[in-house]
C-alpha cells in the first residue's frame, strides 16, 4: 500500500556557477526512513538546500514531486506549506523573535488556520519536556545565544510542532554529544509515522541508533550510487566511503 | 596668511564637535628654497624627476595643493611598469639648511605590478620647518602595490600630507601610515576603489606627545563591486597632545557586496592628552557590509600588571604594550632597517 | 491575511490623517517679527519677565545662522510659517468639555483609553495649546504636580523662573532661540523629593493646522530620590506644505532620582521636526530615552544628557525609520562631566524606500570625568538600494581614565535568515517584517505595552505588505 511521498527525478543544481548534483533520483514513500550518506562535497546539503529552494542554489535539471504534485518553481515558504521541513546545520539567530511567538506564526502559516493558544502552548511544553529543554527557552529569541545542541534540539522541536509531511534532517547530529543525539532520536520517533517521511543526511550512525531505517543511500560526486537496507550504513561507518570512489 | 582651517571630513556635522577641519591660528607660509637632502634607493630604475599636476578629491585645501603643484622643491615620479622585486626607498632628512620641503609624488602603478616604495621623512636635528607633501598613486589592474609613509620628523615642524589612490580592477593597494612627527601633523588620505574586486587596506600609527596636534582624515570610497576596504588605527597619545582622528568609509552606488571595516584604538597615556574620533559610514548601497568600531581608555592594567610582575618598570611595560598594539603595522613594512627605525623612534618618543 | 497593501500614504495614516477644519481664534501674521512676539506675549498674559525673556530671546534668533551640517532645510520659509496657532478652545479637566472635533482625533488616536487603563496622568496639546490635562488623584496628595506650562508660569512662578531655559540655553542655536521667542503650551511637572510615579505620565500633540508651528515647553523636575516616566507622543496630519515643530524639552533630574522619557514620534511627512531635549543630571541620578522616530520628513533630533553629578547615569535606546520622501537626522549627545559616570547608547535605523536615516551622536568626557565608561553601539539596516544610512559619531575623550567603546554596523537582512524563516513556510514579506520587528524589539520592549503595539503596527505599515 506504499504511497509514494517525494519523487526527484534527474535532479541537476548549481551552487553558483559550479555543479554540485548531476543527475539524482531518489523515492521516498510514506511511512519510510531513508538515509543519505557521502563523503564531504558530495552534495548532501545541496540536496536538502534545492529541495527546499535555497536561493543560493539553482535547479538546472529534473524534478522534485511531493505527493504527487511537482513542486519546480514553488519559492522556500509555498514548499514548506506543501509539508516539506528541513532541520538547518547551522540554525539562524533571530533577535527580537521568541521560540513560541515564531514557532505559533509559523504553525499559522503551514496550516492556514488559527492556532488555539492553550492547547498550542501546552503541546509546546509537553514536546519541549521530552526533548529535555528548559521551559525558559520558550521565551528566548530564536535561537540568539542557544549552544549548539540547544539549536539542534530546538529544529527538532519545530519539526514535532510543524508536524510536516516530509522531514529532512540536514546532519542534525553532527557536533553533538550522545546524551544529545539520542534526545535527537527519540524526536525523530515521536514523529515518524506511516503517514509522513523522513530524510536523515548524516555522517555518522550514532543518530539511527533505535530507529528503524528503510533504506540507506550513498551519495558520492551528485548522484546516489547504491542503495540498501540499513545495515549498509553501520558497513560505511566501519569502512569509509573509499570504495565508492573512483 | 593668519588663521587657516583645512582637511574638511567629505560630510559636516555639528561645528561645535570641532572636527569638521582644523584650525591653525598665525599660519606662516614658509619660504619655499632647494632642498637637496633626499636618498633614493632605486636599484630597478624606476624613479625620474619628472613633474606632473595633480588633482584631489579632497586634500588638505586648494592652498597646499596648488603649493605642492607649482612651487614643489622636489618632484618624483615612480613609474611601476613591472613587479619589482626590490623595494623603492625615498628618504627626506630635513635639518636646519633644509628646513622647508614641499615634494609631489606621482606613483604610476601599470597592470600586473607589483612594488614595496616606501617613503621617510626624518629630522636631523630640533630645529622647526615645514613640509607639504603630496603623493599621488594610479594603481592599474591586477596590481599588488604597497607605499609606506613615514613621518618620523620632530615635534616642532608642521607636517601638511595628502594621499591620493585610484585602485583598478582587482588589484591589491596597502598604504602604512606612520604619523609620529609634526608640531601640527595634518593629514589627509584618499582612496577610490573603482575597479571590481579592487582591495584597499589602510594601516596607520600614531603616536603624540608635548603639544602635538595630530590631524587624521582618512577617506575611502567604494565604487566598484566587490571591494573591501581595511581601515586599522592604532594610535597612543602623552603630555599635552591633540588627536582628531576621522574616518570615512563611503559605499557608493554600485558598491554590491563590498565590505568595509574600520577600526581605531587610542591608546591616552596621560590625563592631559586629548582624542577625538569621527569614524563616519556612509552608505547608498544596500547589499554591503560595513561596520566600525573605535576605543579609547589607557594602557591595559592587568597587561601592564603582569608585565611589572616580572621586573619591568612602569614605564617600560607602557612602552612596550604600545609597542605590541603598534607591532602588526610595523611588520608589514617588510623592510628590516625601517622596522628598526620605527621601533627606536616609539622608544624615543615616549622615553 | 490582509491584502498587501501597496500605496502606503494612501492607507496606513487615515488614523493620524484626520483633518479637522482650520478654525482658530487667533492666528498671527505670518513669519516672526518684534510685533508678532508681543502679541503672543499678550495674547498669554506674560508676565514682564516672560515678556522681556520672549524679546531677548527674537534678538538672539536674529543673531543665529541656520546649521550648517545636517539634512537641508531649505524648503523651511520662516516667513510662511504662523508662529501661533490658537484653539477656540481653554484648557479642560475632563473630557467631555473638549470640543467635538478634537476630541474625535484624540479618540481615534486611543489617548483616553490609554489613560484610563495605563497612564498616571494625561496632557493633550492641540496645536499650540493645551486642551486636557488631569492626573491621578493620589499623585496630587502626594505633591506631585502635573499641569500645562502656561498654567504652571502663573502657579509656580518660581520654580519656574529658576529652571526655564536654563538646561538649554537661548543662544543655543537658532531654533532654540525661535522657540524662546515664540514658545507655547507644553507640560511641567515637578515630582518631589524621594515619590516614586509608579504608572506613567503621558502628554500628546497634535498639530492640526496647516503652515504653523508647534513650540510647547516640557519642563520636567525629578526631585531627589524621586522616580518618573514620562511618555510624549507626537502626530499630525498630512498637508501639502510644511509644518515646523521646535519644542524645548528641559529635564532636570537631581540627586539620585531616575526618569525615563520615553518619545513615540510619527508626525506627518510634511513636518520639519527640529527638536531640543536636554536632561541635567545630578549625583546619582539616571536618565534613559526611549525613542522611536517614524514620522517626519526632516527630522534633527539629538537628546543630550549632562552627566553633571558623580556616579550619574544615561542610557539611550532609539530607532528611527526613515521611509520615502524622509530624512531622519537622529542621535544624542552627551557630556560626561564627573567621576564615575556612565553611559549605554544603543541605536537602530531602518531605511528603505529612498529614505534617509543618519545616526548622528556626540560623546564628550570631561578631564574631571575619571572612570567613565561609555559604550555606544549603532545597527542600521538598509532594505533596498535606494536608501540611504549614514553613521556619524564624534568622540571627544579628555581624560585617560575612561573606557570608551563604539561599535556599528550597517547591511541588509542577510538571505539565510529569510530562507530560514521561508524554511518554516512564512513569505518572504512575512520574513522580512518579522527580522525588522525583531531588530527593533530591544526598543519596543522598552516601551509600554499599547506603544509597542503601535510602533510594532507603524513598523508593519512602513513595509510593503501588511501582516494580519
Amino acid at each position: 500500500m506504499s504511497e509514494t511521498l517525494l519523487e526527484i527525478k534527474n535532479l541537476h543544481a548549481k551552487a553558483g556557477d559550479k555543479e554540485i548534483i548531476k543527475g539524482l533520483y531518489l523515492k521516498i514513500n510514506k511511512g519510510e526512513v531513508h538515509v543519505i550518506m557521502g563523503p564531504n562535497g558530495a552534495g548532501k546539503s545541496t540536496l536538502s538546500n534545492v529541495i527546499l529552494a535555497n536561493p543560493e542554489y539553482t535547479q538546472t535539471e529534473g524534478d522534485i514531486i511531493l505527493d504527487g504534485e511537482n513542486i519546480n518553481g514553488l519559492k522556500t515558504d509555498e514548499r514548506a506549506r506543501k509539508g516539506i521541513f528541513m532541520s538547518f546545520q547551522s540554525p539562524k539567530e533571530i533577535p527580537g523573535v521568541s521560540v513560541t511567538n515564531f514557532l505559533k506564526y509559523a504553525k499559522i502559516a503551514t496550516t492556514g488556520k488559527p492556532v488555539k493558544i492553550f492547547e498550542f502552548k501546552k503541546e509546546l511544553e509537553k514536546n519541549m519536556e521530552e526533548l529535555k529543554m528548559k521551559p525558559e527557552y520558550a521565551n528566548r529569541n530564536l535561537n540568539v545565544g542557544f549552544s549548539g545542541g540547544e539549536k539542534k534540539k530546538n529544529e527538532i522541536l519545530q519539526m514535532l510542532t510543524l508536524n510536516p509531511k516530509l522531514a529532512i534532517l540536514d546532519e542534525t547530529d553532527s557536533g553533538l554529544d550522545v546524551d544529545a543525539i539520542k534526545t535527537v532520536s527519540k524526536g525523530i520517533k515521536m514523529y515518524s509515522n506511516e503517514n509522513n517521511g523522513v530524510l536523515i543526511i548524516t555522517h555518522g550512525t550514532k543518530i539511527l541508533q533505535g530507529l528503524h531505517v528503510d533504506y540507506v543511500h550513498v551519495l558520492v560526486d551528485g548522484k546516489i550510487i547504491k542503495t540498501s537496507t540499513g545495515d549498509l550504513a553501520s558497513e560505511i561507518e566501519a569502512k569509509g566511503y573509499e570504495e565508492y570512489k573512483k | 596668511m593668519e588663521n587657516i582651517v583645512l582637511n574638511e571630513t567629505p560630510v559636516r556635522t555639528s561645528k561645535n564637535y570641532g572636527i569638521n577641519n582644523i584650525e591653525i591660528k598665525d599660519f606662516v607660509e614658509p619660504a619655499i628654497k632647494e632642498f637637496s637632502n633626499v636618498k633614493i634607493t632605486d636599484n630597478e630604475n624606476c624613479v625620474s624627476s619628472e613633474k606632473e599636476n595633480i588633482n584631489l578629491k579632497f586634500g588638505l585645501g586648494e592652498y597646499f595643493l596648488n603649493q605642492s603643484n607649482n612651487q614643489a622643491n622636489v618632484n618624483l615620479k615612480i613609474n611601476v611598469d613591472k613587479k619589482l622585486k626590490e623595494p623603492i626607498i625615498i628618504e627626506f632628512n630635513l635639518d636646519k639648511s633644509n628646513n622647508v620641503l614641499v615634494d609631489n609624488i606621482n606613483i604610476d602603478a601599470k597592470e600586473d605590478t607589483k612594488a614595496n616604495i616606501i617613503v621617510i621623512y626624518k629630522s636631523q636635528d630640533e630645529n622647526d620647518g615645514y613640509h607639504n607633501g603630496i603623493c599621488n598613486a594610479q594603481i592599474g589592474a591586477n596590481a599588488n602595490i604597497h607605499v609606506t609613509i613615514v613621518n618620523l620628523l620632530n615635534t616642532k615642524i608642521n607636517n601638511f600630507y595628502s594621499v591620493n589612490s585610484n585602485i583598478e580592477d582587482e588589484s591589491k593597494t596597502l598604504f602604512s601610515m606612520v604619523e609620529f612627527g609634526g608640531k601640527y601633523n595634518v593629514v589627509n588620505y584618499y582612496a577610490k576603489l573603482a575597479g571590481y574586486k579592487s582591495v584597499n587596506k589602510l594601516h596607520s600609527i600614531y603616536l603624540g606627545k608635548e603639544e602635538q596636534k595630530i590631524d587624521l582624515n582618512y577617506i575611502t570610497e567604494l565604487y566598484g563591486e566587490k571591494t573591501n576596504v581595511d581601515i586599522e588605527v592604532n594610535g597612543a597619545l602623552k603630555d599635552k597632545a591633540r588627536k582628531n582622528f576621522k574616518g570615512t568609509i563611503d559605499f557608493k552606488t554600485g558598491s554590491k557586496k563590498a565590505k568595509g571595516k574600520e577600526n581605531e584604538y587610542c591608546t591616552l597615556l596621560s590625563d592631559t592628552s586629548y582624542s577625538k574620533a569621527l569614524p563616519m559610514l556612509l552608505c547608498i548601497e544596500d547589499d554591503v557590509e560595513g561596520e566600525h568600531s573605535t576605543a579609547t581608555g589607557k594602557v591595559d592594567e592587568k597587561a601592564l600588571f603582569y608585565i611589572m610582575t616580572r621586573g619591568i618598570s612602569e614605564k617600560e611595560a607602557k612602552k612596550m604594550i604600545v609597542k605590541a598594539r603598534f607591532n602588526s603595522v610595523i611588520q608589514g613594512i617588510k623592510e628590516e632597517a625601517v622596522q628598526n627605525l620605527i621601533l627606536e623612534e616609539v622608544d624615543r618618543r615616549l622615553d | 491575511m490582509a491584502e498587501k497593501k501597496t500605496q502606503i500614504e494612501d492607507i496606513s495614516r487615515n488614523i493620524y490623517d484626520i483633518k479637522n477644519k482650520d478654525e482658530y481664534s487667533y492666528k498671527s501674521k505670518k513669519g516672526i517679527t518684534k510685533e508678532i512676539v508681543e502679541e503672543i506675549s499678550k495674547q498669554k498674559n506674560d508676565a514682564p519677565w516672560m515678556r522681556e525673556f520672549r524679546l531677548k530671546a527674537l534678538e538672539t534668533y536674529n543673531k543665529l545662522a541656520l546649521p550648517t551640517w545636517g539634512p537641508n532645510l531649505d524648503e523651511l520659509n520662516m516667513d510662511e510659517i504662523a508662529t501661533y496657532v490658537r484653539p477656540k478652545t481653554d484648557m479642560k479637566s475632563s473630557w467631555e468639555d473638549v470640543p467635538e472635533d478634537i476630541k474625535n482625533t484624540f479618540d481615534a488616536l486611543g489617548i483616553p483609553e490609554a489613560e484610563k487603563e495605563s497612564l498616571a496622568g494625561v496632557g493633550a496639546q492641540y496645536d499650540s495649546e493645551v486642551v486636557y490635562h488631569s492626573i491621578k488623584e493620589d499623585l496630587v496628595k502626594q505633591g506631585v504636580i502635573y499641569t500645562d506650562m502656561e498654567t504652571a508660569v502663573r502657579d509656580y512662578e518660581d520654580i519656574v523662573k529658576e529652571h526655564f531655559m536654563k538646561c538649554v540655553p537661548v543662544s543655543d542655536h537658532k531654533f532654540v532661540a525661535l522657540h524662546g521667542a515664540v514658545w507655547s503650551g507644553g507640560s511641567f511637572v515637578y515630582v518631589p523629593k524621594g515619590v516614586q510615579v509608579d504608572i506613567p505620565l503621558q502628554s500628546y500633540f497634535r498639530l492640526n493646522s496647516p503652515e504653523s508651528g508647534q513650540f510647547e515647553h516640557t519642563l520636567i523636575i525629578v526631585d531627589e530620590g524621586a522616580s518618573l516616566h514620562f511618555i510624549e507622543g507626537c502626530s499630525a496630519p498630512k498637508y501639502n506644505k510644511v509644518n515646523l515643530h521646535v519644542g524645548c524639552v528641559e529635564l532636570f533630574v537631581k540627586k539620585n532620582a531616575h526618569l525615563r522619557y520615553s518619545t513615540i514620534e510619527n508626525w506627518s511627512k510634511n513636518m520639519m521636526n527640529l527638536n531640543t531635549k536636554r536632561a541635567l543630571v545630578e549625583e546619582g541620578g539616571k536618565i534613559e530615552w526611549v525613542t522611536g522616530s517614524f514620522g517626519s520628513k526632516v527630522s534633527m533630533l539629538y537628546p543630550m544628557a549632562v552627566l553633571n553629578g558623580a556616579n550619574s547615569k544615561m542610557e539611550y535606546t532609539g530607532i528611527s525609520f526613515a521611509g520615502h520622501g524622509q530624512n531622519l537626522d537622529t542621535g544624542l549627545k552627551v557630556v560626561h562631566n564627573a567621576p564615575n559616570t556612565s553611559s549605554v547608547i544603543n541605536s537602530k535605523s531602518i531605511s528603505k524606500d529612498g529614505g534617509i536615516a543618519t545616526f548622528r551622536s556626540l560623546e564628550r568626557v570631561m578631564p574631571v570625568a575619571k572612570n567613565s565608561k561609555l559604550s555606544v553601539s549603532c545597527e542600521s539596516l538598509m532594505l533596498d538600494n535606494k536608501s540611504k544610512s549614514d553613521t556619524i559619531p564624534v568622540s571627544d575623550i579628555r581624560t585617560e581614565e575612561v573606557e570608551f567603546s563604539h561599535e556599528a554596523k550597517i547591511g541588509k537582512i542577510s538571505d539565510e535568515e529569510i530562507f530560514y524563516l521561508m524554511s518554516r513556510g512564512i513569505s518572504e514579506e512575512e520574513a522580512k517584517a518579522m527580522i525588522v520587528r525583531g531588530f527593533a524589539y530591544p526598543i519596543s520592549k522598552e516601551l509600554p505595552l499599547e506603544y509597542a503595539v503601535e510602533m510594532n503596527n507603524l513598523i508593519n505599515l512602513e513595509l510593503e505588505g501588511s501582516i494580519g
